[in-house]
């Protein structure tokens, strides 16, 4: 069997139609569920400040802005004080993990635009140095 | 004398037919694309190589080929037809993802969504090209981009047809920087090409923490034949996020990824066998995976273009097109046609999050059309 007669005999038209409709349903309930997750999770951290006693409030080393700056050289400059701490050459898996420990945002994409940027130089054996 | 003309009736050169060879030759352009292009190598090399392998004829019967039980090759395909080796490299994937892009900016996910169109299209298409339903519903999973995935719904729908539908996604991914680009400029203006996206917020730890128990518990409850994509895929997140397993996140995202992506290109590759592969059916399903795969891309750009209508803050259409789940190789395709426009516009980490949510949105739609099938 061929053509629409196939698709009617396997009713391939219901599949067709509610199929999407699902995966689109699904998805939007999720995306509305995490665009007020922050919200959720604020209400939580408030009770949880109000029900136990304020901490002392440890500096990190490294101060990290909050939004990477979109030029690259600017991102090199933040980045540099990460690689100090790092002996060169060094693993891409070491930056990533120094990067996280650091609470940086978005550490494997800004080392996939640094590696692009040629800033990031694979010197060979999974070992990459920086170039300053 | 009798001896070896024996052994030589028994040699590849003998038993040799123009199937293999027609298919040892694409097993070399594999190879060669993926060292000497370097076409998305950590794929094409072992399906290459495994086509290469899987086409040194032999004597049947001697335990050999991926398609005798007693075979080494056929225990390794085991991962493949059971469906494990997708769920290990779903683990991983798990593991890799940053959702931060996407927890950023939740509307993007409606692009992963709106990407899945491809296969729902293609289903049509399949079967009015005459394919049972079960067939249909594997070949059209191609237009999600996702080689695991399709992998994992044909070895429950259609094992039949796992070589030919596991080579044509993951050429279709592969080929990503040739298909995407075209349709992308085809569908956008240059004035919608440039448009900048605001810098997204920051997101933190508790959020990335609590996304994976959300997304596992909305999408395995709405489709629960996804759980053995999901399941792993959401566990290796959570991994990652809650930073308590570090080691298992590192290894979940190297060494066991790793594996699993070897063995499972090696035995896709291996189970390409001519007599087995190179049929009228194996053409339909690469024209097929072609159409699946423009439109997923046409169908997030155009999807993209609506939700405009109706924005303030207009999206750059191009993320659209990295509403597949082919991660990351959209999500850079977008990142470059936009920087080939305005070299200061940076669409990687947006197109990121639209790259992630494709992956949960194919992974859904293998859900639903499993439970499609077995209804």
């Amino acid at each position: 069997m061929y053509g629409l007669e196939a698709i009617s005999a396997h009713n391939g038209w219901a599949m067709a139609i509610i199929g999407p409709l699902i995966v689109m349903s699904g998805l939007t309930i999720l995306s509305i569920i995490i665009s007020q997750l922050h919200k959720l999770v604020a209400i939580f951290d408030k009770k949880a400040e109000q029900t136990t006693e304020p901490l002392v409030e440890i500096k990190d080393e490294i101060s990290v802005p909050k939004i990477l700056p979109n030029d690259i050289l600017e991102t090199a400059k933040i980045y540099q004080m990460l690689i100090e701490k790092l002996e060169q050459p060094f693993e891409l898996s070491d930056l990533y993990q120094i990067a996280e420990q650091n609470s940086f945002p978005h550490p494997i994409l800004t080392v996939s635009r640094l590696r692009d940027a040629g800033i990031l130089i694979r010197e060979g054996e999974g070992l990459f140095i920086w170039n300053r | 004398m009798e001896l070896l003309l024996q052994f030589l009736s028994n040699t590849g050169f003998y038993l040799a037919d123009y199937r293999n060879f027609i298919m040892l030759a694409i097993g070399s352009l594999f190879v060669y694309l993926a060292i000497a292009k370097q076409y998305e190598p950590l794929l094409l090399l072992p399906i290459g190589f495994g086509v290469l392998i899987g086409n040194i004829p032999f004597f049947k019967g001697f335990g050999l080929g991926i398609y005798e039980s007693n075979s080494v090759l056929h225990y390794l395909y085991f991962g493949v037809t059971s469906g494990l080796y997708p769920s290990i490299v779903f683990l991983g994937l798990g593991a890799m993802t940053d959702f931060s892009s996407l927890l950023a900016r939740p509307k993007l996910m409606l692009l992963g969504a709106a990407s899945q169109t491809g296969i729902w299209a293609t289903l049509l298409c399949a079967m009015a090209l005459g394919f049972m339903p079960k067939e249909a519903a594997s070949i059209a999973i191609i237009g999600g981009a996702d080689g695991p995935t399709s992998i994992f719904l044909t070895a429950k729908l259609a094992p039949h047809l796992i070589g030919p539908i596991a080579i044509a996604a993951y050429s279709y991914m592969a080929l990503i920087p040739i298909i995407q680009p075209p349709i992308m400029r085809l569908l956008t203006t240059r004035e919608e090409r440039i448009i900048r996206m605001p810098e997204p917020r920051s997101i933190s730890k508790k959020e990335l923490m609590v996304f994976p128990v959300i997304g596992l518990f909305l999408c395995c409850f709405l489709a629960p034949a996804s759980i053995p994509l999901l399941g792993p895929f959401f566990f290796g997140n959570i991994m990652k996020e809650s930073g308590v397993v570090d080691r298992l996140a590192n290894t979940a995202r190297t060494a066991v990824i790793d594996t699993a992506t070897i063995f499972l290109g090696l035995t896709v590759g291996a189970s390409t066998q001519g007599d087995v592969f190179l049929n009228p059916k194996s053409v339909s399903i690469f024209l097929l995976g072609a159409v699946a795969f423009s439109i997923a891309t046409a169908s997030g750009i155009i999807f993209a273009k609506i939700m405009n209508f109706f924005m303030k803050e207009k999206i750059n259409p191009l993320l659209g097109a990295a509403g597949v789940s082919a991660v990351p190789g959209s999500a850079r395709e977008v990142h470059l046609v936009g920087l080939k426009e305005d070299p200061t516009n940076f669409l990687l980490m947006h197109a990121m999050a639209c790259n992630s949510s494709g992956v949960i949105g194919s992974a859904i739609c293998a859900g639903i059309l499993w439970s499609f099938m077995a209804s």
